[in-house]
Order: structure tokens, then C-alpha cells, then sequence
């Protein structure tokens, strides 16, 4: 009963506040895969960058909450730009996936040495708007981690909305089926995957920030999430919404609850063991692709 | 007669070299770039300061000393051809400055090889001056066992019989730490209440917190370090893991270089260390003054353990009246000479220096003493046999 109480039943709530993490993570990647076809090897540095853009931000003057919500706009601005800019160039090429996967890591690499230079290579810290925690039947609930629970579940759900039930969901699925006809029906498919570029990049910056008080601030903070963010995509599914969202809070579980049992060293490659599994079962992952399911 | 006058020939003749106005060449191969640059910068500017000391009060038996520095990028493979230049090409008499404890293996054998004497002023591996031991390595600053002494101590005197709970990262230098302050630790009394070894560059310990709490702790050590410091010490005081418990540690774990991110989460740990700028002595607090105005920086452990080095080469050479390889080593082994950490002494044994040792607590940004126990109790055991 001891056992239940203070270790099983605290594993099972922090794998789900560290789940939630990931599947914002992996909505912007497998969004971004599966209308673009890209592959976008800069995401875990998105992540970065909108970690240290709210900690700029928080530095002038503003507070958490108003950096919470300026952060992702103005990133989505620098994911618009990059799309315009960078992708739109070698997209149309017959190599699109190395071509846009070597541009994207090499993006990813120039702006992580830039944030070194800029901010240098020592962790920054962001204190956590909502201090204190909630003893409940002896387990420890941090209100900030709640917060993080709850607001990442209505962003996630919001998400699910907008691409299944708003008109311009439709248009972004119907862009990902068959570009050329919706091209033909007068969407105007170049603004549509610009745009889905940024939505994908604002995501990764509001993981970061969300996530920033809790895991501190440094340069390389972009592969923490990045490597299980590819494997919850390659698992759920390249392009699938539902696909991204299960295999994350699953997998971050299987993770959790496993650490109690293997070294924890190990629940890296448990979780690549069943990415291999589920790749030799069902290549395509488990569920199908954004506009094609 | 003629033999009588020979001798005294070669003895006037060693004399006159001896005299000799050419300056004492000194290598130092540490990292200015990479992981560790930090420390190799405060490397730098303790041997830099003590060299013009030095050098301004007249040098070593009337020669000045020049130093030759060479980067090593934290890299033993690169130390290794970097210590093989100064010793062939500059033709340096004395070897020092590396930092990444494996690298002061290798260039101990390149030392051995070029029939040198090298010095370490920051390296934590106790089989430096254990069973890997060479009759030409020296070591001037404290080991990891004797940090783990200086902790142990200051735990059973304030915490007695306390139940520790292990935390370390999960690679070479994690798990010996924490074996060797479990032993030490319990060699004084504690009980284990658990261990457990996290990934390095873990994101989230909180999984591991179920674990420590249901074991109830009195005590928490851990000898993570760098960023991991920074996310551990936040998310204990998070879930409050760390509430009426004492956090202990390595002496890397809170360093000037992370602790502005832990911020107040850092009060209140303690770890054993060889060094504080606040150590209240007149030397320390010279030196200190000196550091600061040279520097815009105060000293830490590794810029004063490195100054401290070029007053023992200094000491050895005028000792031995000879900079010849030899008749140092003799001169060193058993020396006492006088340091900011006051005087330290070379064990003849393992080439170890002796220090008091200093239990220091992390207080709103500051390391203040609060034990200190004396070199013959930190020392341990002489495990070296091949010398």
C-alpha cells in the first residue's frame, strides 16, 4: 500500500505531466511532417529559441503569462520567415527529404551555437509563476506542474479543433491530401504550408516555455524532448494527430512506470526498442497520415 | 688530489649552470577551449599570477620562469601530443595544468617517458595517486577521497547516524563517488536508506522522488553536476523532497558557474572542499586581494591550487639547487610549503599534497566554512606500491 502511495501513483502523475511535454513537441513535428513532407530536424531548437525569447521577454519587464502567450506568436513569425525563406527553396527539388532534412539540421545547429553566443553557455533559470504545491493523501502535487497538465491538455485539444472542425483545418487537410487540386480550387497552398510551418514552430516555442521552469534554460536544451518527440511520431504515426497524442502519454508512461524497475538508463532504449518493434509490425505506424485518414 | 679536483671542477661547473640567467621553462597543457575551459581559465590566471610574483621577487635561485601554454580541449589524446611538444620541441623542465583526470594519466606516462616531473592542481581521480601512481606525477590538490572525508566528517558531527539516500549520475565518475563517500559515511555511522543512478543529462528526476521519499531520508547526497544540478535542486524544492532533509554533495555539483540558475534552491548544501575564498587567514586573504585585482574574479579551488604549484616547483628547485629531474623529486617528496589553504605537505608514499579540508555550506551565493578537518584525518591510506 506504501508502495501504491509514494512511489507507483506519483510515477504514474509526473510521466503524465512529462507526456504531456512530449506530445506538444510531437503535434508541431508530425503537423509539419504530415502536410509539408519535411522532416524538420530544427524543432528541438525552436524549442530553445522560445525558451529564451520568454526569458528575454521576462528580463524587460513583461510577466509569465503575457511571455507565455507573445512567445509563440512572435516565433511562429520566425517559423513563416524560415519557411519563406529557407524550405520553400529546396522543397520543390527532386530530393525534398534529404534536401529539407540536411537545410533543417543545419538551422537547428547554426541557432543553438547562436543562443550560446548570445546567452552564453551557462543555464538560465525561469522562476515558476505558480509556487507551492498540494499534499493530498500523501502524494505531492506541484500547482505548477497542474497548470502544465491541464493548460497543455486544452492547447492539445484546441489543436484537434482547429484542424478537424475550423474551415482552415480543412483547407490544411485537404493541402496535405492533394496539393494540386486544392491549389486549383483557389487555396492559396504556398501561405498554407508557410503557415503550417509556423503553427508547428509556435507549438515547439510554447513547449519551451512552458516547460522552462521546470527544466531550466540552456542552449542545448533542444535535444531533451526532440529524440522521444521522433520516436512518439514514428510510433503514432508520420502526420497523425491522434497517432502523436496516444503514443506520447503512452510511451512517457511505459517510460515512468519502467524506471521503477530497470535502471533508468535504460528507458531510452526500451522506448527505441518499441519504436524498432512497431516500425518491422506496421511501417506506416500506427495511425494513418494527416488528410489521408 | 686529482679526483678532489675534478669533483670540485663538476661541482662548480654544476653551480655555474645552475646560475645560469636562461628562465625556467614551465609547460602548461589545460583546456582553453571546450567543457572545461572555464577551469582551465582559472588555471591560467593562478599560475599567472604566482609566475610574477615570482618572478618580480627575483624567480627561482635567480632565474625567471616563462610559461609555454598549450590547449588541450579536455581531450587526453590531444594532451598526450600537446605534452609530448613541450617536453621534445620547447624543452620544458617542469609540467602542469591539466584538468580532465584521464588526461593527467596520459601525460603522467609522457612525463615518465621524457624522464619529467608533472604536477596536477585539479584532477579528482584518486587512482592518480593511487594505484596508478608514478614516481614523476604530483598531485597539490585534495582527492575526491579526501573531499568525501572532510563531508563525512562534518555529517556525523551534525547529523549523527544519519540515513543517507544516494543520488548519483550514471557513468565512471557518479558511481564512484558516491561509492567512496558511502564508505566514507558509513564508516562514521550512516545508513544507506537507498541509491539510485539517473542518465546523465536527465531532464526530470521527479520519478525518482517516490523512491526517496517512501525510504525516508535524513540525508540526500548527490554528486550530479553541471545543468543536471540546476533541474535536480529545482524540482526537489518543487515537491518539496528537500524540506527538512540535508542535501549534501560533491564539490563539483554547485560550482560559480550554475548557481546563479539554482538560486535560493542552493541554500543549505554542503559539500567538502579544499578550498574557500573565505578561508580567515592573512595569506588567503592577500591572495585573495591579488587574484581579484588581477582577475575581476575571485579565486576558486582550481586558480588556487594552481598558484600554489609554482611555490612548490620554486621551493623544490632551491632546495635541490638543480632544476635536474632527480634531485627535484627528492626535494619535493616529504616538502612542506606555504599556500593560501595555509602549508601543505607532499606525502613522500603517493605524491599526494596533504591538506586541511574544509566542509563548506552554500548560503545565498556564497561557500561559508563550516567544518574543517585536519590533513592526517582526510589523507587515507598511501595505496600506491609502485614507488
Amino acid at each position: 500500500m506504501d508502495w501504491l502511495q509514494f512511489v507507483l501513483a506519483p510515477q504514474v502523475i509526473n510521466g503524465l505531466s512529462i507526456g504531456v511535454a512530449v506530445v506538444l513537441m510531437a503535434l508541431g513535428l508530425t503537423i509539419i511532417f504530415g502536410l509539408l513532407d519535411v522532416i524538420n530536424m530544427a524543432h528541438g531548437e525552436f524549442y530553445a529559441l522560445g525558451a529564451f525569447v520568454a526569458v528575454a521577454l521576462i528580463g524587460m519587464g513583461l510577466s509569465f503569462w503575457l511571455a507565455l502567450l507573445v512567445t509563440p506568436v512572435l516565433l511562429a513569425l520566425v517559423g513563416y520567415l524560415s519557411e519563406r525563406t529557407l524550405v520553400q527553396r529546396v522543397f520543390h527539388s527532386k530530393d525534398r527529404h534529404t534536401l529539407t532534412l540536411l537545410l533543417t539540421f543545419g538551422l537547428g545547429v547554426v541557432m543553438e551555437d547562436a543562443l550560446k553566443i548570445v546567452f552564453g553557455a551557462n543555464p538560465l533559470r525561469l522562476e515558476a509563476p505558480i509556487q507551492g504545491a498540494t499534499e493530498m493523501l500523501g502524494l505531492f502535487f506541484p500547482h505548477y506542474r497542474l497548470f502544465v497538465m491541464l493548460f497543455g491538455g486544452a492547447v492539445i485539444a484546441a489543436v484537434w479543433l482547429l484542424v478537424f472542425r475550423t474551415p482552415l483545418g480543412a483547407m490544411v487537410r485537404a493541402a496535405a491530401f492533394d496539393r494540386h487540386m486544392t491549389a486549383s480550387l483557389g487555396v492559396p497552398v504556398h501561405k498554407v504550408y508557410a503557415a503550417t510551418f509556423a503553427f508547428g514552430v509556435a507549438l515547439a516555442a510554447l513547449a519551451g516555455v512552458l516547460l522552462a521552469p521546470m527544466y531550466s534554460v540552456f542552449p542545448t536544451m533542444g535535444r531533451d524532448f526532440v529524440f522521444i518527440a521522433f520516436s512518439v511520431v514514428i510510433i503514432g504515426g508520420m502526420g497523425s494527430i491522434k497517432g502523436a497524442v496516444l503514443a506520447g502519454l503512452v510511451l512517457t508512461q511505459v517510460q515512468s512506470i519502467s524506471s521503477l524497475w530497470i535502471s533508468p538508463v535504460w528507458s531510452d532504449p526500451l522506448l527505441f526498442g518499441i519504436m524498432v518493434l512497431v516500425l518491422v509490425w506496421r511501417p506506416q505506424g500506427l495511425f494513418g497520415r494527416l488528410g489521408h485518414a | 688530489m686529482k679526483t678532489v679536483f675534478i669533483a670540485t671542477l663538476t661541482t662548480l661547473a654544476a653551480a655555474a649552470a645552475f646560475a645560469q640567467s636562461t628562465p625556467i621553462r614551465i609547460g602548461v597543457v589545460t583546456p582553453l577551449s571546450g567543457t572545461y575551459a572555464g577551469i582551465g581559465q582559472q588555471v591560467r590566471w593562478g599560475l599567472d599570477l604566482a609566475a610574477r610574483e615570482i618572478n618580480a621577487a627575483g624567480g627561482v635561485a635567480g632565474r625567471q620562469l616563462e610559461l609555454i601554454y598549450e590547449d588541450e580541449e579536455a581531450n587526453p589524446a590531444v594532451a598526450v601530443q600537446k605534452a609530448e611538444k613541450l617536453f621534445q620541441v620547447s624543452k620544458v623542465d617542469f609540467l602542469t595544468g591539466t584538468v580532465n583526470s584521464g588526461s593527467t594519466l596520459a601525460v603522467g606516462q609522457v612525463a615518465e617517458r621524457n624522464g619529467k616531473l608533472m604536477a596536477t592542481t585539479v584532477s579528482f581521480a584518486d587512482s592518480i595517486t593511487g594505484d596508478k601512481c608514478s614516481p614523476n606525477v604530483f598531485r597539490v590538490n585534495a582527492r575526491a577521497g579526501m573531499q568525501s572525508a572532510a563531508l563525512a566528517d562534518w555529517m556525523a558531527t551534525t547529523r549523527p547516524n544519519a540515513n543517507v539516500f544516494y543520488l548519483g549520475p550514471d557513468y565512471e565518475m557518479g558511481r564512484s563517488t558516491v561509492a567512496a563517500f558511502k564508505s566514507a559515511a558509513e564508516g562514521k555511522g550512516a545508513k544507506s536508506a537507498g541509491e539510485v543512478f539517473a542518465p546523465l543529462d536527465n531532464k526530470d528526476y521527479s520519478p525518482y522522488f517516490g523512491q526517496i521519499r517512501s525510504s525516508r531520508p535524513t540525508v540526500i547526497y548527490t554528486s550530479v553536476a553541471g545543468n543536471d544540478t540546476v533541474r535536480l535542486f529545482n524540482q526537489m524544492a518543487e515537491f518539496g523532497v528537500s524540506r527538512n532533509v540535508q542535501v549534501v554533495g560533491a564539490s563539483g555539483t554547485v560550482t560559480s558557474q550554475n548557481l546563479a540558475a539554482i538560486g535560493r534552491n542552493a541554500d543549505g548544501f554542503v559539500t567538502g572542499v579544499g578550498y574557500s575564498p573565505l578561508i580567515d587567514s592573512p595569506e588567503n586573504k592577500r591572495f585573495v586581494t591579488a587574484f581579484e585585482a588581477a582577475n575581476k574574479a575571485l579565486p576558486d579551488l582550481y586558480g588556487t591550487d594552481s598558484y600554489g604549484v609554482l611555490y612548490l616547483y620554486k621551493a623544490a628547485v632551491e632546495k635541490a639547487r638543480s632544476t635536474e629531474t632527480d634531485r627535484v623529486r627528492e626535494a619535493m617528496r616529504g616538502m612542506s610549503w606555504s599556500t593560501p589553504q595555509g602549508v601543505k605537505t607532499i606525502r613522500a608514499g603517493d605524491h599526494q599534497a596533504m591538506q586541511d579540508m574544509y566542509a563548506v555550506r552554500v548560503n545565498s551565493g556564497k561557500f561559508e566554512i563550516v567544518g574543517r578537518v585536519s590533513a592526517a584525518a582526510a589523507i587515507g591510506p598511501d595505496a600506491c606500491t609502485r614507488f
